[in-house]
C-alpha cells in the first residue's frame, strides 16, 4: 500500500495511522471540554467502521457510504447523550453501554446479513484516492509528512483546525467550556448546559463515524472489532494534548509513531506478534502515568 | 422516616424491574426482527436453562464466576473507584493457576489447590493493585489506566497460550489439561456445576460482613460515598485507592482461577470473554450490595444460557445477549426511572 518514494517511511506511515486517533480525540476533546468523560469513543468508531463500509458497499459510493456510517454514528450517540442527559444515568456506565452495544450490533447484524461473525471482503469498493506530488513529495520529512495521503487525512487536519476556531474564536466554544468549568455561571446567562453536553457528544459521534470510515475504507473491508482500543487510546491522547486541539495533533502523532514504529518492528524482528500489538498500550499507560506525575509534581509546586 | 425508607427501596425495585423488562422487551423484538423463526427461538431462549437439568446445572456454574467478578467490581464502586480491567484480570488468573497446576503436577490437592488459588488472587490483585497505586501516588485515572493495562495483558495471556504452554498434542489453542487431583468436586451431575458455588456464596457473605460490620469497611463506603467528609474526619482516604483495587483484582483473579479448576481444567484462548463486562453489569443490578450480587449474577447466567440455547437449537448468534446487556447498562443508573416511581408514590399513586 506505501510505496518506498518516501525517505523515513516510518514518519509517512504514522501520520496516516494518526488519522483515526485525531478525529476521535477532538470529538471527545468536545465532550471532555463539556466536563464529560467519554468513554463511548471506541464503540462509535465501530459503529462508523462498519456502517460506512456496509453503506458505500451497498450504495457502490465511498461519499455516501461515509456519510451514512456518520449519521449511524451520531444517532447511536444521540442515544448515548440523551439516555445519559436526560434521563440523568452515569456517563461511565452509559458509555459502557455504548461499547457494548456496539460491539454486539455489528456482530449480529454481519451474521444476519453477510452470514459471518469473521472478515467480511468488499470486492467492489472503489479506491481511496492519494494525493501525490511529484517533486515535492521527494523532499526529505516535509514530503514524508504533507504529501502522498488520503482523503481523510487531511479533512482530519481541516477539522483540527474547525476544532480550533470553534473552540478558541466563537460563541459556540465559550459556552461548551463554560459548561464544563462552572455549569452554573452558563445558567445564570439564560442558556442551557445541557445542550452543550448534548452537541459535544453528537460531535464525537461525527468525528468518530469518521475515524471509523477511515479504518475500513483503507482496507475494503470489516474486521470484527476494528477499532481494537483506538477509542481508548483518543481518550489518554486528550489528557496528554492538555484538551486543546493542536496539543491533540501533537499527542495523536506521537502514537501514531508508536504504531508506526511497532509495525515496522514487526518486519524485522521476531519479537511474538501478541508482543507488538500489546506495545501501543503499554505506551499509552507509560504515557499516561508520567503525565499524571508531571501534574502531579506541578501542582506541588503551586502549592 | 422508616416509611421513606421502604418507599425508597420499593421505587428502586420498580425502576429495576422496568430496566430489565425493557431489555428482555429489545431482546424479544430483536428476535422477531432477525429469527426465521421467532417463537421457537423464544421459546428455547426463555425456556432452555430452565426445563433441562443440564442446562439448569451448567447456568448455575456460570455464575459462579460471575459471582466473584461482580463482587469485585462492587467493592471498588463502594469506595468510588472503577475497575475497568475485570477482562484482563479474569484472564490472567486462570493463566496463573493453570501454569502453577502444571508446574506441579505430582502435589497432593491439599497443597496445590491452595497454591493455585493463591497464585491467581495475587498476581490479579497485583494488576489491579498497579490502577490503584498510581491513582493514589500520582492521581492517575484507574478507570483508564486498568483498561488499558487489562487489554495489554489480554495479549500477553494469549501469546503463552499459544505459545511456551499451548498443548503440542492438539491443534486447539489451549494449554494441556492439568492433573485431576486439582479439579473440584461435581454436585450435580451431568451438569459441570461444582462445589465451588457454595465457597463462593460463603465469601459473598464474608464480604458483606467487611463492608458493613467492620471499621475498614464503614471507613471504604464513607471514603466512596464523600471524600473530603471522610478526610476531615480523619481517615486515611489514600488507602481507600488501593484497598479495593487489589481485593477487587483479588477477586476477579479467583474468577479465572475457579473457572479452570471447576469447568475447563485448561487454559484456552479466549475462556474468560465477557466475564469483566458481565460483572460491572452485575454489580449495578445489586446496587453494590454483595448479596445482591447472587440474584444478579444468576440473572445474567440465565441470559447467556438462553442466548446460548437459542443459538444452539435455532438460528441466531450468541452475541445478541451483549445487545441486552447494553440495554441494561444504558438504563441501571438513570435516575429518572427511578425519581418517576419516588414521584408517583409521594403523590400516592402507587
Amino acid at each position: 500500500m506505501h510505496n518506498t518514494i518516501f525517505t523515513f517511511p516510518i514518519i509517512h506511515n504514522a501520520i496516516g495511522i494518526m488519522t483515526p486517533f485525531l478525529l476521535a480525540g477532538i470529538g471527545g476533546l468536545m465532550t471532555e471540554l463539556a466536563g464529560m468523560l467519554n468513554i463511548a469513543l471506541e464503540g462509535l468508531i465501530l459503529i462508523g467502521a462498519f456502517f460506512s463500509v456496509v453503506f458505500a458497499a451497498a450504495t457502490g459510493s465511498l461519499f455516501l457510504g461515509v456519510l451514512l456510517g456518520i449519521g449511524v454514528s451520531m444517532l447511536i450517540a444521540y442515544i448515548f447523550g440523551a439516555i445519559t442527559i436526560y434521563m440523568q444515568a452515569n456517563v461511565f456506565i452509559t458509555g459502557l453501554a455504548t461499547n457494548l452495544l456496539a460491539g454486539g450490533l455489528t456482530t449480529v447484524l454481519s451474521f444476519y446479513l453477510f452470514g459471518t461473525k469473521g472478515v467480511i471482503r468488499f470486492q467492489s469498493l472503489p479506491d481511496l484516492a492519494e494525493f501525490h506530488v511529484p517533486v515535492l513529495g521527494g523532499i526529505p520529512l516535509i514530503g514524508d509528512i504533507f504529501f502522498g495521503h488520503n482523503v481523510f487525512t487531511y479533512l482530519s487536519w481541516l477539522i483540527v483546525f474547525l476544532a480550533y476556531i470553534l473552540i478558541y474564536r466563537m460563541p459556540f466554544g465559550f459556552h461548551l467550556r463554560g459548561t464544563g468549568m462552572n455549569p452554573e455561571a452558563l445558567r445564570s446567562l439564560g442558556l442551557k448546559p445541557t445542550r452543550f453536553q448534548l452537541a459535544g457528544i453528537l460531535m464525537s459521534g461525527f468525528t468518530c463515524g469518521l475515524a471509523g470510515a477511515v479504518l475500513t475504507l483503507n482496507l475494503g473491508a470489516y474486521v470484527p472489532n476494528i477499532s481494537a482500543g483506538r477509542g481508548w487510546i483518543a481518550l489518554v491522547v486528550i489528557y496528554l494534548g492538555n484538551k486543546t486541539p493542536i496539543g491533540v495533533l501533537i499527542a495523536s502523532f506521537v502514537f501514531g509513531l508508536a504504531e508506526s514504529f511497532s509495525n515496522y518492528a514487526q518486519g524485522v524482528t521476531n519479537v511474538p506478534a501478541d508482543f507488538i500489538l500489546a506495545f501501543p498500550y503499554v505506551v499509552t499507560v507509560a504515557a499516561m502515568v508520567v503525565f499524571s506525575i508531571i501534574q502531579h509534581k506541578r501542582n506541588l509546586l503551586r502549592g | 422516616v422508616n416509611d421513606t425508607l421502604q418507599r425508597d427501596s420499593l421505587a428502586n425495585i420498580l425502576g429495576l424491574i422496568v430496566t430489565l423488562g425493557v431489555a428482555l422487551l429489545v431482546m424479544i423484538i430483536m428476535i422477531v426482527i432477525l429469527s426465521k423463526e421467532p417463537g421457537t427461538t423464544i421459546y428455547h431462549f426463555f425456556a432452555g436453562p430452565l426445563t433441562n437439568t443440564y442446562y439448569f446445572g451448567n447456568m448455575l456454574n456460570a455464575a459462579i464466576p460471575l459471582i466473584l467478578t461482580g463482587l469485585g467490581i462492587a467493592v471498588a464502586f463502594r469506595a468510588s473507584m472503577f475497575n475497568l480491567g475485570g477482562e484482563g484480570q479474569v484472564y490472567t488468573g486462570g493463566l496463573m493457576t493453570t501454569f502453577i497446576a502444571l508446574s506441579l503436577p505430582q502435589i497432593s490437592p491439599i497443597l496445590g489447590i491452595p497454591l493455585a488459588l493463591a497464585g491467581a488472587v495475587g498476581v490479579s490483585a497485583a494488576i489491579a493493585g498497579l490502577s490503584g497505586f498510581f491513582k493514589m501516588t500520582w492521581n492517575t485515572d484507574e478507570l483508564i489506566s486498568s483498561f488499558l493495562v487489562s487489554n495489554a495483558l489480554i495479549l500477553i495471556v494469549d501469546y503463552f497460550i499459544t505459545g511456551p504452554l499451548k498443548d503440542p498434542d492438539t491443534n486447539l489453542l489451549t494449554t494441556s489439561k492439568i492433573g485431576t487431583q486439582y479439579r473440584f468436586l461435581k454436585i450435580f451431575p451431568p451438569s459441570s456445576l461444582d462445589i465451588s458455588l457454595l465457597f463462593v456464596i460463603g465469601l459473598a457473605c464474608l464480604l458483606y460482613f467487611y463492608l458493613f460490620f467492620t471499621h475498614q469497611g464503614y471507613e471504604l463506603r464513607i471514603t466512596g460515598l464523600n471524600r473530603e467528609f471522610a478526610r476531615y474526619g480523619g481517615i486515611n482516604v489514600k488507602q481507600y485507592t488501593l484497598i479495593p483495587m487489589l481485593i477487587s483484582g483479588g477477586l476477579h483473579g479467583l474468577a479465572g482461577a475457579v473457572s479452570i479448576l471447576g469447568t475447563h481444567y485448561r487454559c484456552f484462548k479466549g475462556f474468560s470473554g465477557g466475564m469483566g463486562w458481565n460483572g460491572i453489569a452485575v454489580a449495578l443490578i445489586a446496587k453494590n450490595h454483595p448479596l445482591g450480587v447472587i440474584p444478579a449474577a444468576i440473572f445474567f447466567a440465565y441470559i447467556e444460557a438462553g442466548a446460548k440455547s437459542a443459538m444452539i437449537h435455532s438460528d441466531i448468534t450468541i452475541e445478541i445477549a451483549s445487545i441486552v446487556q447494553s440495554i441494561v447498562f444504558f438504563l441501571i443508573t438513570a435516575q429518572a426511572i427511578y425519581n418517576f416511581f419516588h414521584y408517583r408514590m409521594r403523590r400516592g399513586y402507587a
